[in-house]
């Protein structure tokens, strides 16, 4: 009777939520993955007016110079830019960590970017921040003398990498600064109470202690990060907002281009490309829950 | 007797019948935003059309540019969508096949076409570049709200430079720059989201847009070594060197190069001449406006009569159940009164042959009537959609000023 | 050892952290004047704002009426208060015993389900939603606020059953064991006793959901292309667009100001919770 119950229990309990999982996501999976095998209009075509292309599509992104530079720019963006989160999160982490007053004061601003729409911030970067008439940035490096430093157009093609990988950061700390305190908040203080004891300055513990005991959440942060480096999509729009260009485009944004075809052109659309990218993008994100799955195993120590 | 009384039912079986007349919905996907000035002139329009047609009743949807992503997947979506509008060459190539075929019906009078047939009361040219897009050449899309492409001017700046008439060669252009210098205006900029046409436009005054086309597509690059891309290269370095470009137009992220002309420190832009209602917000109706076309170039081959013009144009869809409604609304918005009230609060081109241009507009005027060639846009050099932003990020540093003309040729040719 | 209520090591490290102030504060500083900006801008005009001069002409706040009474933003916003709610309820209804089953009964069966949960947080919407468009559409249901609810719902379980399986492994199972000796059955057990216990979470992944829902465009773009039915990011968008086509940047602002601010409000009220809720999901995750 009570094997009946719980057996019961689990289907009506986890039901709805796998049912939504299989139409919601398997199926439109499934569609895209064989979608992209195919050369297809638009995106609402019936299956009967799609044409088979093989691995058509997969060779043309590969010759794409385009997509080949949105590759490199995500890759760019994921290792440069993880790298500076990651470091300037961890280095505000380990300050309002260590005592210093008015914590959740400086904790909710330093998250707030995170809580504006990415095209507001954007645009406030674009006609403010990097204004080479008027903006921000000018302005500092003036009233400090630099002169050569006030006159980079931050927004050139030379720059608009950078512009943008700095920009989009700033909003990115505060997120994974939330993340590392509390794993930071989590480790008692009688370990670092008996490492000071014992002699060992602030910067071996942080070594010694600190890091390795956050170990599962920098794990968890790093898939975090791959998952929004991969489908970075808002922040370019808004730096490039009418046709992609070189210096920030993403394979989002190629993939839209495929689907809704060209902004100012009327050029032949082609789907099934569009779906390849969505694929290739799964596919990566995959691969790297796995991979750091593997690399940083969490011991599972308990305190 | 009895005719009186067969008379008189007629006339009581009519009146019944009108007023019972079931009240009959077309529903129009539109491209403009609500407040945008197009939209609210049409939405009057409508009004007026309806208040004028009792029984009918238009459903509109202002979609805005969004209807780009939208239209197709509702059309497929067999959802009721009478009728809609966007760029002519969008509506076309990728909607035509939704849409009926409109021949029969521009042969026809309408009220407001004072006596003459619809496609004699509007730009022939627009109707002929309306066929040319569909492949049978029939006549899909209704244009309105035209355009052409040019140079777009403050004619103040001229006035106190001392130039008395508008550039129609290179050197001319460059003639006038300097003086515009001397006079301490910046003489032109340009944003990065137009920052292909300067080049593609010189490229195709050299040898037409379909070697443009061509030159763009080449997957080998072979094509970029020919002398005429140095040239256009050179022409621009030169220009640069000269300090006849603004010095923020490598960086400028439009709309900062349009608010800078609207801001009267810089006095040309090439653009559309939809340019004026765009930053009538910053200008206001005092502007002295004035157009020119992209000038002659030295052993070039076109000419003035060569741009890109187009304008938006409305489709009735094939599973309209009432298609000669659906096209007289059509007819009331883009000829008589609300072609004029369109033009005049939009700032922008009538369509119908007798309205009124806006007095902003009035040198764009000239340009229209000497079209004979109609550029793609770009003049042709967004036909390859990988090589597209190469070329703008190139140009970009040239009008920098951060590359030379030959270095651009070289990055090209990779 | 004597314990003199604050631990040593943090008074010790106390006397160095004057940097740590400096790096933050102006960090913080930044912070302020790029927002500022940003609502500063919106009661400028177009021209003083390109300009760099934002108050030559003085205050402008009739930016913000232009953009409520233009743009049906009344309508916006009620339609995003109806999905946003019904979609956070819906969520939690689904998710809450599903994250429940997964976190006390591990199985094969489970585990697979908890990886398929995890793996569908990285597949880009575009490749869901227009498949799902094609689907929609031959069952004709487009164009109806049911739907889109029914879509937010299914898109955020993933994310919410994630989440929630960590609550659940914090409560002690005496609590099951107990009431199963009084007789509950397991399902009633799991709405009385072990849902209010799990709170904490719930609370803060609703507030995660409900920015969520809130900001949403893509979706309610493709599915709910008619004005009654638009939610704010949608309608922002359009706002956006068609002040960008008109050239009134101020008003822009003025637009983005307004749709930020209900995520704002509810931030700084709700701050502390949302922020221990990220913490907490993402340590053990």
């Amino acid at each position: 009777m009570r094997k009946k119950q719980y057996t019961l229990m689990k289907v009506v309990f986890l039901g709805p939520a796998v049912l939504s999982y299989l139409t919601v996501f398997l199926y439109p999976t499934l569609r895209t993955t064989v979608m992209s095998f195919f050369k297809v209009d638009s995106i609402t075509d019936a299956v009967s007016t799609w044409s088979f292309a093989g691995i058509e599509n997969y060779r043309s992104l590969f010759a794409s110079t385009l997509f080949l530079r949105s590759m490199e720019n995500i890759a760019r963006i994921w290792l440069y830019g993880g790298l500076l989160v990651f470091a300037f999160a961890l280095l505000f982490a380990v300050i309002l960590t260590s005592g210093v007053r008015f914590k959740s004061f400086f904790r909710a601003v330093i998250y707030l970017p995170n809580v504006i729409s990415a095209v507001a911030l954007g645009t406030m970067w674009m006609q403010y921040v990097y204004s080479s008439r008027y903006g921000l940035l000018k302005e500092f490096f003036q009233s400090f003398g630099l002169r050569g430093l006030a006159q980079i157009q931050w927004t050139t093609p030379e720059h608009i990498f950078g512009a943008l990988l700095v920009a989009y950061c700033f909003g990115m700390v505060g997120y994974f600064m939330l993340i590392f305190m509390a794993g930071i908040e989590k480790i008692p203080a009688d370990f670092y109470e008996v490492a000071t004891i014992e002699g060992a300055g602030k910067a071996a513990q942080f070594r010694l202690i600190t890091l390795p005991l956050m170990k599962g959440v920098v794990r968890t942060s790093i898939v975090l990060w791959t998952i929004s480096t991969v489908v970075f999509f808002i922040w370019s729009m808004v730096f490039s907002p009418l046709s992609p260009e070189p210096g920030t485009v993403t394979p989002m944004v190629y993939m839209y281009q495929m689907v809704f075809g060209a902004n100012m052109v009327v050029i032949g659309r082609n789907v099934g490309a569009g779906a390849s990218v969505g694929v290739l993008l799964s596919l990566m994100v995959l691969v790297i829950f796995l991979i750091s799955n593997r690399l940083i195993r969490d011991d599972g120590f308990e305190y | 007797m009895k005719r009186t009384i067969v008379l008189a039912v007629a006339l009581a079986v009519t009146a019944v019948a009108v007023v019972a007349a079931p009240v009959v919905k077309l529903v129009y996907w539109s491209m403009w935003n609500q407040t945008e000035p197009q939209a609210q002139v049409l939405a009057a329009a409508i009004e007026d059309f309806e208040a004028k047609n009792p029984g009918v009743k238009v459903e509109v949807n202002w979609n805005g540019r969004e209807i780009r992503k939208t239209l197709q997947p509702a059309l497929d979506n067999k959802q009721v969508i009478d009728m809609w509008d966007e760029d002519t060459e969008r509506v076309v190539k990728t909607w035509g096949a939704y849409a009926l075929k409109l021949d029969s019906y521009v042969t026809k009078r309408y009220p407001t076409t004072s006596g003459k047939a619809y496609k004699d009361s509007v730009m022939a040219s627009l109707l002929d570049l309306s066929r040319s897009y569909a492949k049978d050449k029939g006549l899909y899309a209704i244009p309105y709200q035209p355009f052409v492409f040019a140079f777009m001017y403050n004619k103040e700046h001229f006035a106190k430079a001392g130039i008395a008439s508008t550039p129609k060669t290179w050197d001319d252009l460059l003639a006038d720059m300097a003086k515009l210098k001397a006079s301490g205006f910046t003489p032109m900029t340009v944003d990065d989201a137009y920052m292909d046409c300067l080049p593609g436009y010189y490229l195709a005054r050299e040898k037409g847009y379909q070697w443009v086309q061509q030159l763009v597509k080449d997957k080998t690059n072979a094509m970029w070594s020919d002398p005429a891309v140095l040239q256009m290269a050179k022409a621009y370095e030169n220009l640069v060197k000269l300090g006849y470009v603004s010095n923020t137009a490598a960086s400028n992220k439009w709309p900062a190069g349009q608010q800078d002309v609207a801001a009267g420190t810089v006095t040309m832009y090439l653009n559309g001449t939809w340019l004026v209602n765009e930053i009538m917000g910053s200008t206001g109706p005092d502007f002295k406006w004035g157009t020119f076309s992209f000038p002659t170039v030295p052993g070039g081959k076109d000419d003035a009569t060569a741009a890109n013009y187009g304008a938006q144009a409305f489709e009735i869809s094939k599973n309209c159940k009432n298609p000669e409604l659906a096209f007289a609304l059509i007819v009331h918005l883009t000829t008589g009164k609300w072609d004029a009230e369109l033009a005049k609060k939009s700032y922008g081109v009538p369509v119908g042959g007798t309205t009124d241009w806006p007095v902003q507009l009035t040198e764009a005027k000239s340009i229209f009537k000497g079209l004979k060639t109609c550029y793609p846009w770009a003049a042709g050099i967004e036909a390859d959609t990988d090589k597209a932003p190469v070329i703008t990020e190139n140009f970009a540093k040239l009008i920098g000023g951060t590359i030379t003309a030959d270095q651009f040729v070289e990055a090209m040719k990779k | 050892m004597r314990n003199s209520g604050v631990p040593r090591s943090s008074r010790a490290m106390r006397g160095n952290l004057i940097p740590g102030y400096v790096a933050v504060g102006a960090w913080c500083l930044f912070t302020f004047v790029v927002i500022g900006w940003i609502i500063l801008a919106s009661f400028s005009t177009t021209r003083d704002i390109f300009a760099g001069n934002l108050f030559r002409s003085g205050f402008h706040p009739e930016n913000y009426m232009k953009a409520i009474v233009n743009n049906n933003v009344g309508i916006y916003f009620l339609n995003s208060l109806i999905y946003t709610f019904a979609a956070c309820f819906g969520i939690v209804l689904v998710s809450a015993p599903a994250a429940y089953v997964l976190a006390r009964f591990p199985s094969k069966t489970n585990a697979l389900i908890q990886n398929a949960f995890v793996a569908a947080l990285g597949i880009p919407a575009i490749m869901i939603i227009m498949p799902l468009f094609v689907v929609i559409t031959a069952l004709d249901w487009t164009n109806s606020r049911s739907l889109l609810i029914v879509l937010y719902i299914a898109i955020n379980v993933p994310f919410t059953v994630f989440f929630l399986t960590t609550f659940y492994r914090n409560i002690p199972t005496s609590f099951e064991e107990a009431a199963a000796i009084d007789g509950c059955g397991p399902m009633k057990t799991f709405w009385v006793i072990i849902l209010p216990l799990a709170q904490q979470g719930v609370i803060t992944v609703t507030i995660f959901n409900f920015i969520t829902v809130w900001n949403e465009y893509f979706m309610a773009l493709i599915f709910a292309n008619k004005t009654a039915l638009r939610p704010v990011a949608v309608g922002l968008y359009s706002m956006i667009q068609s002040m960008r086509y008109t050239g009134d940047w101020a008003g822009m602002f003025a637009a983005v100001v307004i749709v930020f601010l209900p995520t704002f409000v509810l931030y700084l009220f709700l701050s502390e919770k949302i922020i221990s809720g990220v913490t907490n999901g993402a340590i053990k995750g």
